[in-house]
């Protein structure tokens, strides 16, 4: 049976001192003398400083052994190092260690009363030393060794060291804590940093699918603008053509036969429409459009509606009242297109409404100066819902009280792209029901751009002033007209061969030759042979372009001074319009073609051509 | 870092050990020991170990090494005020401490060591004369 009394766990180097003054204080506490004192201290000393020295660390144990006198003092020194290899040689005296002189183990034996070694290679070393408690002492039992114990509690050697060491553990302890928050961060912003690229590659997705569809878009604008001039040539043919049968220019028609071609021409006349309306849309997306601001009256404007849209009303339970602007200052904005857009308002409102009043306002907004046209009607209304919506392109509401009545469906997003070029918007207040008001709201003066075009060159919308080149001449000269035409010889350049049959009939009355080509090479050949009076001109021909054509005729000499008008279904700009002015003597667009205006034209053209022979 | 005070006495120098050393501390007083015999040009060296309640094989093997260098380097050196109880256990664990000088108290230790600097200057007067 024994007592444990207290153990000591040699760590660290100073561990050894610990445990020496340990030994000391418990020898003294059982009773031994100071010479035990010293000796049981110092054999402590000596082996445990091999357990620090050899094993890197182990502990002191001290013990009591036995109930009864006579009692031993125990002190088991242990470590789980490499053993002791060449104990049989360090008990003989025979081996010098280098610190110690080879003294540790023999002394500490010479210093106990019994000293037992137990080492095994590669295990670890355990030394019990063992001396008899003094005679003189009382024996240890439960209850003394218990105040013992307390009071080498109370001994506790806490000198600074001791604390700085549990400092030091301490920090090292918060110092692992830190590494190991520390990996957590640098684990969770690797994480991060994953999610970031991901988000990157997302945001680079994004990116191109976002210039796909930039590009899709573009695409789509330019497929209609492209489509548009291609359906162009054949609508224009057909209303020409139709246009042509209904003047009888070749021969009666009987009532059926009318009444079919009078069929064709509508028909042709939708198409037309749908044509211009989508290549408006496209011009604007592509940017193409130019504001041409002038300064007008409200009122002005007004007039000009009216005038322009009491045709379309035909029904007597539908009134279109324009309310007379009061307070209004002098507008500067594009006048025609804001034509443009209430003209569209109104002539949706007419289509839908059947009986009552259709409004047209104009307000002032003095704070933010601007004024809002307004268009009210007393129709079916549009369903919340469906309120964004008619604002896109080619939507068609789909209810009974719009059934019965075509669109484009173009209208409304053509209004909303115009207003946005003013620098305006577009308003909707309905109520299924009750009526709609569809209003643009405009700045009084736009400012973005100033207007840069001058006066003379006028929208293509504007029909009839296509003909300003001929225009000119007429009312200049007044020459002998027989002489002139009696010699005419007409060459027409244009790769439709409907397009050339239209021309040529519409001249049929005219004392004229016509010679026909349909590409630029054959008709350069042709004027420098033939020495025409007249050449008509298409712009948008395969190989070689109007324009081209129209470089060489007027580089070349011989041809240079022969009279050239530009026939063209092409939508023409400023700029163009500029260039081909110098060159040619008129443009005519290929819709507007009538046997009357393209004679006035052979007949101006033609006299100024006499003339300056 | 924790250091054994060296005091400079004339041409002696004093140490006096009052804690319980561990090794490293003892070997650094080892250093410090020899470096200030050279740099205070110290012929003596007192070394007062009476505080000291263990002397173990280490720290017996480290006072004769001082002991030792201090001789090479041209100074005495004299243990002062070993504890009886050290001796005998000293003694039981086989260190013989030899070279080393003792003395009981600093009184011996000073009029050792001052005889001893007497004999090498009349050492040294003789061979010049």
């Amino acid at each position: 049976m024994s007592y444990s009394i207290t153990t000591v766990t040699i760590q660290y180097e100073h561990d050894v001192v610990l445990a020496r003054q340990r030994a000391r204080q418990i020898a003294a506490l059982l009773g031994f003398d100071n010479q035990d004192q010293t000796r049981l201290a110092t054999a402590v000393s000596e082996l445990a400083r091999n357990a620090f020295a050899y094993a890197g660390a182990g502990k002191v144990e001290f013990q009591i052994e036995g109930r009864a006198a006579p009692q031993l003092f125990l002190v088991r020194i242990s470590d789980d190092g490499p053993g002791i290899a060449n104990l049989k040689e360090i008990l003989d005296g025979r081996y010098h260690s280098q610190t110690g002189m080879g003294l540790g183990i023999i002394g500490a034996r010479r210093l106990v009363d019994r000293c037992d070694i137990h080492s095994t290679s590669g295990q670890g070393t355990t030394i019990l030393l063992k001396k008899i408690l003094p005679r003189q002492a009382a024996p240890v039992t439960n209850l003394s060794l218990r105040s013992i114990v307390e009071r080498l509690a109370q001994q506790q050697p806490q000198g600074p060291l001791q604390e700085i060491q549990q400092q030091n553990q301490e920090l090292v302890r918060a110092l692992a804590e830190l590494r190991e928050r520390q990996d957590e961060l640098a684990h969770v912003n690797r994480e991060l940093e994953d999610t970031n690229c991901g988000v990157m590659a997302l945001y680079a997705e994004l990116d191109e699918k976002a210039s796909h569809l930039r590009r899709a878009d573009e695409m789509k604008s330019r497929f209609l603008s492209n489509m548009s001039h291609e359906f162009r040539t054949p609508v224009n043919s057909i209303l020409a053509l139709s246009a042509l049968l209904l003047e009888r220019a070749d021969g009666e028609l009987t009532g059926e036969q009318e009444k079919q071609v009078g069929f064709i021409r509508k028909g042709g006349e939708a198409l037309a429409e749908l044509v211009n309306d989508l290549l408006d849309l496209a011009k604007i997306e592509a940017g193409k459009v130019e504001i041409r601001s002038v300064e007008f009256e409200a009122s002005n404007l007004f007039s000009a509606l009216r005038g322009m849209l009491r045709p379309l009303l035909i029904s007597q339970t539908v009134r279109l009242v324009f309310d007379k602007p009061t307070g209004i200052p002098l507008l500067y904005a594009d006048e025609g297109k804001l034509s443009q857009i209430l003209r569209n308002f109104i002539s949706n409102a007419l289509k839908f409404t059947e009986r009552g009043v259709i409004r047209v306002t104009a307000t002032l907004n003095e704070a933010d100066q601007m004024v809002t046209f307004a268009v009210s009607d007393s129709g079916p209304g549009i369903a919340p819902e469906d309120q964004s919506r008619i604002f896109e392109e080619f939507v068609q509401l789909d209810n009974p009280a719009h059934r019965n009545i075509k669109g484009t469906g173009l209208g409304l997003p053509l209004c909303r792209q115009l207003a946005s070029l003013l620098d305006g918007t577009i308003g909707l207040v309905s109520a299924v029901g009750v009526g709609s008001t569809f209003s643009v709201t405009v700045p009084i003066y736009y400012t973005r751009r100033p207007p840069a075009v001058s006066a003379n060159h006028q929208d293509l919308s504007e029909p009839d002033e296509d003909l300003t080149g001929a225009g000119r001449y007429l009312s200049e000269q007044r020459p002998n007209k027989d002489e002139a035409i009696k010699r005419t010889r007409v060459l027409i350049i244009d790769d439709e061969p409907a397009a050339r049959y239209v021309i040529t009939r519409l001249l049929k009355d005219q004392p004229c030759q016509f010679d026909e080509v349909d590409n630029g090479a054959d008709g350069m050949r042709l004027m420098r042979e033939t020495q025409p009076n007249l050449v008509i001109l298409d712009l948008n021909m395969p190989d070689l372009s109007g324009y081209q054509v129209l470089d060489r005729i007027k580089a070349n000499p011989a041809t240079r001074d022969i009279p050239v008008v530009v026939v063209t279904s092409a939508v023409i700009t400023d700029q163009e319009r500029l260039q081909l002015e110098g060159q040619t003597c008129a443009i005519m667009n290929k819709s507007d073609l009538s046997p009357e205006c393209i004679g006035r034209l052979l007949g101006t053209v033609l006299h100024a051509n006499a003339e300056s022979q | 870092m924790e250091r054994i005070p060296i005091l400079k006495m004339g041409r002696v120098l004093l140490v006096t050990i009052q804690v319980d050393m561990h090794d490293r501390l003892a070997m650094t007083l080892q250093d410090d020991l020899t470096e200030r015999i050279v740099q205070d040009r110290a012929h003596g060296v007192l070394i007062d170990i009476s505080s000291l309640e263990i002397v173990d094989s280490f720290m017996g093997r480290m006072i004769a090494n001082i002991a030792g260098m201090a001789r090479v380097l041209d100074a005495e050196t004299v243990v002062v005020g070993m504890r009886p109880a050290v001796a005998i256990t000293l003694v039981e664990l086989g260190m013989t401490l030899s070279g080393v000088k003792t003395a009981l108290n600093m009184d011996t230790a000073m009029a050792m060591l001052m005889a001893s600097f007497a004999d090498k200057e009349h050492f040294n007067g003789g061979s010049q004369g």
